[in-house]
């Protein structure tokens, strides 16, 4: 048990110690909240109204005396509110975290089906047309910006063809099949990256498995090749595939603000976007912390999983 | 599983669902209209930029607007005068209602007025109107402002869109108005829904029932939605789309120009505090090529102080005052005494393209002179900042003035003021300054378009800041939408309100 307890302890040291870097490296960058709110649009705004809106925001204070109340918020779950207009940042997380787990989870479902299925079949018919063609297919996606994809999904299906809106969001509970049109290509966006590297792993994997020696004697006991395939290759050669799933998931929580941003999808990195262009600190703070957050309880449940498997682990 | 065929298979299928057509679909009356970015707020007197004043000005009402001309047309007021002594009385419009039925009083926009010039106000006005010494109220619908010296500009600053007069009662987060629309659903950052108040005291306003406005931060997002038909009506068509806008027969462009590009000095230190130097920037470079480089051809060069042509303060000769002439500038540059230039850095912003090609084209053109600049392209926020802190030797910038009246220049060309980034670091122009205040204290018309003239010949010599390029901003909407004007000049930031008065056609 006290293993576990240290390792807790360690993930909330680490979260206090990611909370305190984005907070003082944020303060230290130039820029003024106050100042940028009032000069949005490039007027020139009048130097006491400025002033008096630093007093407003408590941004005249000490930053030690700004930092603990920011921590004894924390210790509350309170993130605090916008700089900009008093929303509450917890309220915003809340809302849009979810569309961004969703687009991520769509888009690495899409790659999934498609990829694995690709990836054995490129392996078992190695040199053949399908792999040369899916191998240059997943090189080429692997190196076009997610951007350029992004833009040409929006002038190919939208502005030519006309069969797909720009981009936008609907609620599923207010529009279930328009809500799944506006994920598709945000989340095709997203798979594609992915979708090549996890059709390149499983073809490397596979090819790995055949080779294996209790491949051999299944084969060679007289198991029905398809059999062979599916219970012996296929579930072997997927365990690698898996980590790479779940560290590229991992990267993508915070690799969506492109995709977002092209397809307007109202997620989570667009708030983090203007709110650091606003020097918001509590919002930029807030989401930071909620994303690093995810990943600690993603590294904190592996290792946890790790040592159910692994009793070595656990004394270590 | 047996893999591959059947899988592909299976994932072929998935395709036609792919494809159900579920465009955002148009609802009776409602105008959907694609905002360049969401209002931050929307407090009534602060300035939150043009995204924030098109909401501001369809839920509240000014005591003055502007007509699809850019004249000056009453809103709550339907009269407003000055006597000989300088004191402007307004009348205001006696059927007027703020939205929860109460009647709009005198009372009311005393306590406005107050409320913006108070000492903890973070109003835009507040330096304005703390001009006014006092406000009196003869009657319910009567207003006399007294201002400590004449103010002839001052109807414009009550048709600003930071200036909606609010119910007295209203509580300090429920800014009560007396607009046509209210706001009635909205998701931060990404939407907003306006729907039309019923019974609205003004005959005939609104002319739709509501107005949902989405926000496409990508400006090329905003023209695809445009094309596709999600949105009627978008604002800031980007210039890279504006050709195909005009030639798609099924959408309008309504383009002007108004806002401007202009570079802006640290007159603290450095060889930037020589009007020579300053003046020598302003021969040395070739507009055309920023209005090519920035704005794909959508706009035009700006050689003199940014008065719009047509306007009666607008003087031909003058607005060619600081002609493309790199032989003149160096000539300067040695009358200055640094014949072969010098080093210095040049301050914009990365995150702003316009901003950035802008700084990029001066560049070339400066070190044609001798005039060596090192680019520093920060965020936003930080070029803000060091603007107004004049860590900056000389800086990009961008903006539109006010309302097409001189006077709304002097917020960029008054370097008296206290310093801010959209205007030039300690730069002494006392006879600039001067002949600005001698225009705003000018009743009569004949002598105020003298005094405008002499504030540009002044300027043209001191050089506040150099203008450089007049930058086009064009609405983009379905041919169904009529009714809407884009309106002249710096007004055009402005051109919101008259969503009021847009319908389908």
């Amino acid at each position: 048990m006290w293993w576990l307890l240290r390792r807790i302890g360690v993930s909330l040291a680490l979260a206090w110690i990611v909370a305190t870097i984005v907070f003082m490296t944020l303060h230290m960058v130039p820029g003024d909240p106050a100042e940028i709110l009032l000069s949005t649009g490039g007027v020139a705004p009048d130097p006491a109204a400025v002033a008096e809106l630093r007093e407003r925001l408590g941004l005249e204070q000490p930053l030690l005396t700004q930092y603990g109340q920011f921590l004894l918020g924390l210790t509350r779950g309170d993130l605090g509110t916008s700089l900009v207009d008093e929303y509450p940042v917890l309220d915003e997380i809340a809302l849009r975290l979810p569309r961004t787990l969703e687009l991520i989870f769509a888009g690495t479902i899409l790659a999934v089906i498609v990829a694995i299925p690709a990836g054995t079949w490129a392996a078992l018919h190695r040199g053949g047309v399908f792999d040369r063609i899916a191998s240059g297919t997943a090189a080429f996606l692997l190196a076009v910006p997610v951007f350029v994809v992004g833009t040409v999904l929006v002038l190919v299906f939208a502005q030519m063809l006309r069969i797909m809106p720009a981009g936008g969001y609907v609620p599923f509970a207010q529009n279930p099949g328009q809500h799944m049109t506006l994920l598709a290509m945000p989340a095709v966006a997203i798979a594609k990256g992915l979708a090549a590297v996890v059709f390149r792993m499983t073809r490397a994997s596979v090819l790995d498995a055949l080779s294996r020696d209790y491949v051999r004697t299944a084969r060679a006991k007289g198991i029905s090749p398809t059999r062979v395939l599916v219970r012996h290759v296929v579930r072997n050669a997927l365990t690698p595939v898996l980590t790479v799933l779940g560290l590229h998931m991992g990267t993508l929580l915070g690799g969506t603000v492109l995709v977002e941003y092209v397809f307007n999808w109202p997620g989570m990195s667009t708030p983090l976007l203007r709110a650091v262009e606003a020097r918001d600190y509590p919002m930029v703070v807030g989401i930071v912390l909620t994303i690093s957050g995810l990943f600690l309880l993603i590294n904190l449940i592996m290792d946890l999983l790790y040592a159910a498997l692994d009793p070595r682990i656990r004394t270590a | 599983m047996t893999p591959t065929r059947r899988a592909l298979l299976l994932a072929a299928g998935t395709v036609p669902f792919l494809r159900v057509p579920a465009r955002a679909q148009a609802s009776a009356g409602v105008l959907r209209f694609g905002l360049s970015a969401f209002p931050p707020n929307l407090q009534p007197w602060v300035s939150t930029g043009a995204s924030a004043g098109t909401v501001k000005m369809l839920i509240h009402r000014r005591l003055i607007s502007y007509d699809e001309k850019g004249e000056l047309r009453g809103e709550l007021a339907t009269s407003w005068a000055h006597g000989d002594d300088g004191v402007w009385t307004f009348r205001l419009n006696p059927a007027a209602k703020f939205q929860n039925g109460e009647p709009v009083t005198a009372e009311d926009v005393k306590w406005n007025i107050e409320q913006i010039a108070g000492e903890r106000s973070t109003a835009y006005m507040r330096t304005q109107l703390q001009a006014i010494s006092s406000i009196e109220t003869p009657d319910a619908h009567t207003v006399r402002l007294i201002t400590r010296e004449p103010v002839a500009p001052l109807p414009h600053w009550f048709a600003g869109y930071n200036m909606g007069i609010i119910w007295r009662k209203s509580e300090a987060n429920n800014p009560i108005g007396a607009g046509p629309f209210r706001v009635t659903a909205q998701e931060r950052g990404s939407s907003m829904e306006l729907t039309a108040v019923p019974n609205h005291w003004q005959a005939g306003l609104p002319k739709v029932k509501g107005i949902k406005l989405t926000v496409y931060a990508d400006e090329n997002l905003r023209a695809a939605a445009l094309q596709s038909g999600d949105v009627d009506m978008i604002e800031y068509v980007p210039w890279q789309s504006m050709d195909a806008v005009e030639a798609d027969p099924r959408l309008s462009l309504d383009a002007v120009e108004g806002p401007f590009m202009d570079v802006v000095f640290n007159g603290a230190r450095g060889p930037f505090t020589d009007a020579r130097v300053r003046r020598a920037v302003a021969h040395a470079i070739k507009r055309e090529d920023i209005v090519k480089a920035a704005f794909f051809g959508r706009g035009k060069a700006l050689e003199g102080i940014p008065i719009i042509e047509g306007s009666p303060y607008y003087d031909a000769e003058l607005a060619k005052g600081w002609a493309y002439d790199p032989a003149r500038a160096k000539a300067l540059l040695a009358e200055a005494g640094v014949p072969n230039g010098f080093q210095t850095t040049l301050l914009a912003t990365a995150q702003y393209g316009m901003h950035k090609d802008t700084a990029e084209v001066v560049q070339q053109h400066l070190a044609a002179i001798g005039i060596q600049c090192e680019l520093r392209l920060p965020d936003w926020s930080t070029r803000v900042s060091l603007g107004t802190r004049g860590q900056y030797e000389i800086a990009i910038h961008g903006t539109a003035a006010e309302n097409n009246d001189p006077d709304g220049l002097s917020a960029f060309f008054d370097t008296s003021l206290s310093p801010s980034h959209g205007r030039s670091y300690m730069v002494q122009a006392p006879r600039t300054v001067e002949a600005l205040a001698k225009g705003r204290a000018e009743f009569d018309p004949a002598r105020r378009i003298e005094a405008y003239k002499a504030f540009q010949r002044a300027a043209l010599e001191e050089v506040p800041m150099v203008c450089l390029a007049w930058r086009s901003q064009g609405y983009g909407f379905d041919k169904s939408v009529k009714g809407f004007v884009n309106l002249p000049g710096a007004l055009t930031t402005s051109s919101g309100a008259m969503l009021e008065q847009t319908y389908f056609g």
